[in-house]
């Protein structure tokens, strides 16, 4: 459809630049590991060389120590897992002390994710962790499904995300990232606020909300009545939002939902998206990371495409068949 | 003392207390092919895999994921516990006692010998065999599993041990000639209990338990698996009586490794306070896994799958 898929001669793997640039960081290549699903970094650390994947976003830190919810947690359902996590997490102080110290000895970029009840958690949070070293970015978690308070629902609000990323924005010499929900009415909103509030990328899309009902006990199949659905199940939504999201802003996009393999992880970068989150893959192959990368560069490789960064947003829709089409899709190059 | 004082203690002390093995993480995901499967009653299934030669051999109580290749009628795999484990000409052979009830495990079912699967362990912690104690082994149902691997590993090191298996119904003991072979090398002793009187003793495991404990030498060191009731009735039996109990759990779960913190079971009173004492504690220098972190739960994966009988609170297991 454009230029860069005009046929080109294979290259050699090797020759493929996969570097991208998130803000101010640099990524060796687009492919990060998505918050809560790869700890700390060291739990994989002994089967995936983490100097050779992009990044791992770590599993959300909280100003206090979190306990997560009530089993059940996790169900699985068709093509997909709902997850009822309630964001247990060590907190601040250990993330700092005893996880942070870990991480700088890794050898992998790291993002640390935040989250919030309020905008001064936030705060609290980034006065905290801003500028100690061994952080590459944070990623502001603005989505989470399973929370009482401080979750997707009270981070819907535009006026709210653009107010208080203006409010975290001096704390930190780090990109910001805020991660989105994709239980909003128009992402385009949502993500333009992030925008203006001074976000250095965005990442499309936390989980959907969803449920399953044993009809059995007529019960939830989880501890609360809903949760996360992820998985391959929401690629195709996810991909939606992401491309809305990554038309509407010209801050990155790190695109997320249901990647398994490379093919899935170039369908988000040709809709806009600068780098990409693998999740739910790693439960069902821990390795799924660094096959999701060696697949994207033989991809890449084969099509004769010596950069990624050439083929980010370069899927345009048919103007006829665009009735969705992100309102700033033009001005992206 | 800040935890970042504590953490600089433990740095300190790391060096004269480098106890913790370096294999600390030792699993693997691997290709492993299906070398046998056969029928064993009441809707139960044996299967026997093979993996590489380096693929860290489980213990008694650690579990495995294993995954069906595309494509699957399931996405994420599934946790089953390990029943034996051996060598065969420099490969590693895995026994497991299996009921094909849902999706996944029916279109394992399904795979003739030859079939590859994918498995990702060993996962968690399993019985501490080593123990002081005369140990009894307390068997429910399909939990009889890890309990056939533990009566081979206290044979291989010459200790008798008392198995005490229960069941509903005379038909549902599983693996009964299984144990049988097992127990006649280990010179162990087999007790059997159904519910329904229809073999062995009538009653429950921990009523047959009850009435064997006083003939034999204390302390009892129990490891017991089965439905999480029995369970319940096994701990609160052994912290009632003076006996150390060691419970295999079951939990939906997601990782398997402890990242996804999916598999939450509720830990007690007396191990919240330990829990919140060593809270800070280092992997390195610290205490065992299962009092490390979230006070409230302990996660089965990582924590378990094998609990200690007062490490949970049995009134809040599900």
């Amino acid at each position: 459809m454009s230029h860069v898929r005009a046929k080109r001669a294979p290259i050699a793997p090797e020759r493929v630049d996969l570097s991208v640039q998130v803000g101010s960081l640099v990524l060796r290549n687009p492919i990060l590991t998505a918050s809560g699903t790869f700890g700390y970094g060291d739990e994989y650390a002994h089967v995936v060389d983490l100097a050779t994947i992009g990044g791992v976003v770590t599993k959300t830190v909280t100003v206090k120590p979190r306990a997560g919810n009530a089993p059940q947690r996790v169900a699985e359902t068709a093509a997909g897992m709902l997850n009822s996590i309630g964001l247990e997490n060590v907190g601040l102080e250990r993330f700092r002390d005893e996880k942070l110290p870990r991480l700088r000895s890794l050898a992998a970029t790291v993002i640390a994710s935040i989250g919030g009840e309020t905008p001064e958690e936030l705060e609290t949070l980034l006065r905290a962790l801003g500028r100690e070293p061994g952080v590459g970015a944070f990623e502001v978690n603005f989505s989470c499904p399973n929370v009482a308070a401080g979750g997707a629902r009270y981070w819907a609000d535009p006026a709210r995300l653009e107010r208080t990323l203006a409010q975290l924005k001096p704390l930190t010499d780090r990109p910001l990232i805020a991660k989105l929900s994709p239980d909003v009415t128009d992402i385009r909103e949502t993500a333009c606020a992030c925008e203006r509030g001074g976000a250095d990328a965005l990442t499309a899309v936390n989980t959907f909300v969803g449920m399953a009902i044993d009809l059995d006990g007529m019960r939830s199949r989880l501890g609360k009545a809903t949760g996360g659905l992820s998985g391959p199940a929401i690629k195709p939504l996810a991909l939606a939002r992401c491309w809305e999201a990554a038309g509407a802003v010209r801050i990155p996009v790190l695109g997320s939902g249901g990647i398994l393999s490379g093919r899935d992880a170039l369908e988000f970068m040709a809709a806009g998206a600068t780098a990409v989150q693998v999740g739910t893959a790693t439960f069902v192959e821990p390795e799924a990371s660094t096959r999701v990368l060696a697949e994207m560069r033989a991809w890449l490789a084969a099509n004769g495409i010596a950069r990624v960064v050439d083929l980010v947003g370069t899927f345009r829709a048919d103007p006829a068949q665009a009735e969705l089409s992100p309102a700033r899709n033009g001005e992206r190059t | 003392m800040t935890t970042r004082e504590r953490a600089a203690e433990r740095t300190r002390g790391r060096s004269r207390a480098s106890t913790t093995p370096a294999s600390r993480r030792t699993w693997r995901q691997s290709r492993a092919r299906v070398v046998s499967q056969r029928e064993y009653g009441a809707s139960f299934r044996w299967l026997e895999l093979e993996l590489p030669g380096e693929f860290v051999a489980p213990v008694a109580g650690q579990f495995v994921q294993l995954l069906l290749e595309f494509p699957s009628p399931v996405l994420l795999p599934r946790p089953m516990s390990v029943a034996s484990a051996r060598r065969v000409r420099g490969r590693l052979r895995v026994g497991f006692l299996y009921a094909a009830v849902g999706a996944g495990t029916r279109a394992l079912a399904e795979l003739p010998p030859g079939a590859s699967v994918s498995v990702t362990g060993p996962l968690g912690r399993g019985y501490p065999l080593h123990e002081l104690g005369s140990p009894v082994l307390i068997a429910g149902g399909r939990g009889v599993a890890p309990l056939l691997m533990a009566a081979e590993s206290l044979a291989r090191t010459h200790r008798r041990c008392e198995f005490v298996f229960g069941a509903r119904s005379a038909g549902l003991l599983v693996g009964l000639a299984e144990a049988r072979a097992r127990l006649a090398r280990a010179r162990g002793r087999l007790h059997l209990a159904t519910d329904d009187g229809s073999r062995g003793f009538h009653g429950d495991v921990v009523a047959l338990l009850a009435k064997l404990a006083p003939k034999l030498e204390a302390p009892l060191v129990i490891h017991a698996c089965g439905p999480h009731g029995m369970l319940a009735a096994v701990a609160r039996w052994a912290m009632a009586n003076g006996a150390r109990a060691h419970l295999a759990m079951e939990s939906v779960m997601a990782c398997g490794t402890g990242v996804c913190r999916g598999c939450p079971l509720p830990r007690s009173t007396e191990a919240r306070a330990r829990v919140l004492a060593e809270s800070g504690a280092d992997a390195a220098a610290g205490p065992p896994a299962a009092l490390r972190g979230n006070p409230d739960w302990a996660m089965c994966c990582t924590d378990g799958p094998v609990f200690e009988a007062r490490d949970l609170d049995w009134e809040r297991v599900e």
